[in-house]
């Protein structure tokens, strides 16, 4: 009950924050209803997608300081988990989900064991390579339909059970409700007794083990709480596109993809993730869908793109996030 | 006094303007939505087929002189009113997620009537998903993965022959070899191109590729030593082409795009590789710039294709629409640009024949469509789609790229063996 309460609890941020989130979470509610195409609505669901896996990716790499760019292995095993289960024995999502969440937390460990030996560079860099061969294995394994991927049926009718549904509404209000049981849950984090050995880990890490604190289960346990997070994303994945190959859910680009939005929005705050692919992921998209097609444009969308970014980064490397508080601070 | 007349004329010249520009009295289009990477590591492919197909529409659109199929002088559709054929092309850089969601945008924002595309297999499966989702004809011109036509679907429809055709083509023509069918070239003893080893790319298309290649060596009584599944992305081929290498094979396969297929042939030749036959499945091995830019590095490479610009001195309906297209493009047409514009035609003709651009009208059209040979631009039989949606009058052709005394380098079909236009070149001469 108190978790909840903490979780439920924003009273530490400013009142302009506050009032910010509300009609933030008013606008979201009745965002399908204002006349919005369809485009658009894929464009948010995407954007509440992505916030899911900075989020979880901000658990390690934003509050633990941890460089992680192997986030994309738990976006398939989760995918695949859903995929697999329902094409083989047609197991509903609710049930195959929470199974994917379950084999991305024992994936997780067992991976984070070994690898939170390393530090730094070499960290990073293992979670590269843990994710490769993870997708190395699968783009192989005719099992799970090697580099070919996995179909899921597709059912006439609407289908709760299998979410399936013609509209874009129901799965931009299921990604909705996914997307604000993970803010809340970060609310928590952030002020629970794991958020804090974690920032202190990031500070100092000799400091936090000489004041007892077991810095490598501190570590495996936020990665696998980060994994879950992303395991719960590419089971959606799964039923949301109907078809996933370890390309399109295993891939390094979206692991990069992944920290970046969450470091670009400002790692290691609440809104960050959120900031970062409200920011990224609409400028991805319209820009190449309105570009993309125009003769003589193409490839103006990447050069946008990648200028934002690093205008951002040379502006201010606590990213957007950063960009608010300093003009806070001016203010103040 | 005078401030009142401009805010009247203001208004009226407004009014006018709005009345103009109403769709009341725009003349009616039919919107189909085109599906292609227009960046990305497929743009130049992409922007291939855009052309090719944007110059089809233009030929359906206004009558067209000097091309003799009947779709030249509609000037538009017929049987809707002379109605024009509106392409709406949408970038989906080889991303799967991205062309269902721009296949969605589509549909329901453009409310295109059909879609078009999407090249890449994994792209074309999703956005398919999507097209059968909402009841959306969808004319697939280029995706070649057997299994798209496989999972019953009823608004998908495929006019490319798909890879079993054209690997069942590569082991006719290994066979061919080896009972001396192939021309200019003597009987040769199978023991001698016995050992084969391949290297596709390790998406949906390559894998596929790589699996129907493993089932028919089986069939037709050869060895695969090697089979290798690579990133087309990597900026690096060394250690594949080495692995390949290693076991000596007699006949190396390639399935790869653009990019990896000019990486694959540099490496090779970097290393002198030693091989007797060197064929690659279509994709970066037709492709224009991989001509250009290898220039006689590739004499004796084969690749299959389903379009040979030699088709034009036998077929007179393709030299016309090639003659159109280099004209304005400056290239000949190849096996990927050539389906797009069977793409686009068949769209039209599907059109034509529904009268309407109902769904339900449209899917009938589709299943009862036969457009005959002489009307298109490639070596088919014609266009007639089976129960699961696939073209069964399609083929595929071999060609072999050949270095000519004056150094330029063309194309000669070697397969089909009736319709071959040059001495096979064997062995694969190499690189010295």
């Amino acid at each position: 009950m108190e978790k909840l309460k903490d979780a439920l609890d924003f009273s530490d941020f400013s009142k302009t924050e506050r009032i910010c989130f509300i009609i933030f979470t008013i606008f979201l509610l009745v965002f399908p209803w204002l006349g919005v195409g369809s485009f658009v609505k894929t464009v948010m669901i995407q954007f509440m997608l992505f916030s899911l896996f900075g989020m979880g990716w901000n658990t390690i790499g934003g509050y633990g300081g941890q460089v992680e760019l192997g986030k994309a292995q738990y976006v398939g095993i989760g995918a695949y988990t859903v995929a697999l289960m329902m094409v083989w024995w047609k197991v509903p999502f609710w049930i195959s989900m929470p199974i994917g969440i379950l084999i991305a937390l024992g994936y997780s460990f067992i991976i984070g064991y070994p690898l939170f030996r390393l530090k730094g560079h070499y960290f990073a860099i293992a979670t590269i390579c843990t994710s490769l061969v993870l997708k190395d294995i699968f783009d192989n394994w005719n099992l799970v339909g090697a580099a070919k991927g996995i179909e899921l049926p597709i059912h006439e009718h609407p289908d709760f059970l299998y979410m399936q549904f013609k509209s874009d509404t129901y799965y931009y209000y299921f990604i909705m409700g996914l997307f604000y049981i993970a803010i809340f849950y970060m609310n928590w984090f952030r002020k629970s007794k794991l958020g804090y050995q974690l920032r202190m880990i990031k500070d100092d890490e000799d400091a936090a083990e000489s004041l007892g604190i077991d810095i490598r289960w501190c570590k495996i346990k936020a990665y696998s709480i980060a994994s879950a997070f992303v395991a719960v994303g590419g089971g959606f994945m799964a039923v949301y596109n109907l078809y996933i190959d370890p390309a399109s859910v295993m891939e390094l680009s979206l692991s990069i993809k992944i920290a970046l939005m969450a470091m670009l929005g400002g790692a290691a705050s609440l809104w960050g993730p959120i900031i970062g692919a409200a920011f990224l992921v609409p400028l991805d998209r319209f820009l190449g869908s309105w570009l993309g097609g125009h003769k003589g444009l193409t490839g103006i969308d990447f050069m946008i793109y990648a200028m934002l970014i690093m205008i951002v980064s040379a502006y201010q490397p606590k990213g957007i996030w950063g960009i608010i508080e300093q003009f806070r601070k001016r203010g103040r | 006094m005078r401030s009142l007349k401009s805010l009247l004329f203001i208004c009226v010249l407004f009014l006018s303007l709005t009345i103009i520009s109403s769709p009341a009295y725009a003349q009616k289009e039919i919107k189909i939505g085109v599906l292609y990477p227009l960046s990305g590591a497929l743009a130049t492919i992409g922007r291939d087929l855009q052309r090719a197909a944007e110059l089809t529409a233009d030929i359906i659109n206004n009558k067209t002189p000097g091309v003799d199929i009947p779709m030249a002088k509609w000037g538009g559709i017929p049987n809707l009113g002379g109605a024009k054929i509106k392409l709406i092309f949408v970038d989906h850089r080889g991303e799967p997620d991205r062309g269902a969601d721009l296949a969605k945008r589509l549909i329901l924002d453009d409310k295109v009537v059909g879609l078009m595309g999407a090249y890449n297999s994994a792209v074309t499966k999703t956005v398919s998903a999507v097209a059968e989702r909402y009841g959306i004809p969808m004319i697939n011109d280029s995706s070649t993965s057997p299994d798209l036509t496989e999972r019953g679907f009823k608004w998908f429809w495929r006019t490319t022959p798909h890879d079993n055709y054209f690997n069942r083509d590569l082991f006719e023509l290994l066979k061919g070899l080896t009972e001396g069918k192939v021309r200019g070239v003597k009987a040769v003893p199978k023991a001698q191109l016995q050992n084969l080893a391949y290297a596709c790319e390790n998406t949906e298309w390559g894998s596929g590729v790589a699996k129907s290649i493993e089932a028919y060596a089986k069939e037709y009584g050869f060895t695969i030593k090697k089979g290798i599944l690579y990133n087309a992305n990597s900026p690096d081929l060394t250690s594949e082409a080495k692995a390949l290498l290693s076991v000596k094979p007699d006949a190396m396969l390639f399935a790869s795009y653009l990019s990896d297929s000019l990486l694959m042939i540099r490496t090779l030749k970097g290393m002198k590789a030693q091989t007797k036959f060197l064929w690659g499945q279509d994709a970066g091995f037709e492709m224009a710039d991989f001509a250009k830019q290898l220039g006689g590095d590739i004499n004796g490479v084969l690749t299959r294709t389903v379009f040979i610009d030699k088709i034009t001195k036998v077929k007179k309906v393709a030299g016309q629409i090639n003659a159109l297209y280099k004209k304005k493009y400056g290239d000949d047409l190849t096996g990927a640009t050539a389906r797009s514009v069977v793409g686009v035609q068949t769209w039209a003709y599907v059109l034509n024949k529904a009268g309407s651009t109902d769904p339900k009208a449209i899917q009938k059209a589709c299943n009862e469509i036969n457009i005959p040979a002489n009307e298109l631009v490639m070596p088919w039989e014609g266009v007639k789609f089976d129960s699961k949606g696939q073209n069964v009058l399609g083929r595929g052709l071999i060609g072999q790229y050949q270095k000519k005394p004056d150094g330029s380098i063309s194309l000669e079909i070697v397969y089909p063996f009736d319709l071959a236009t040059a001495n096979f070149i064997y062995p694969f001469p190499g690189w010295k």
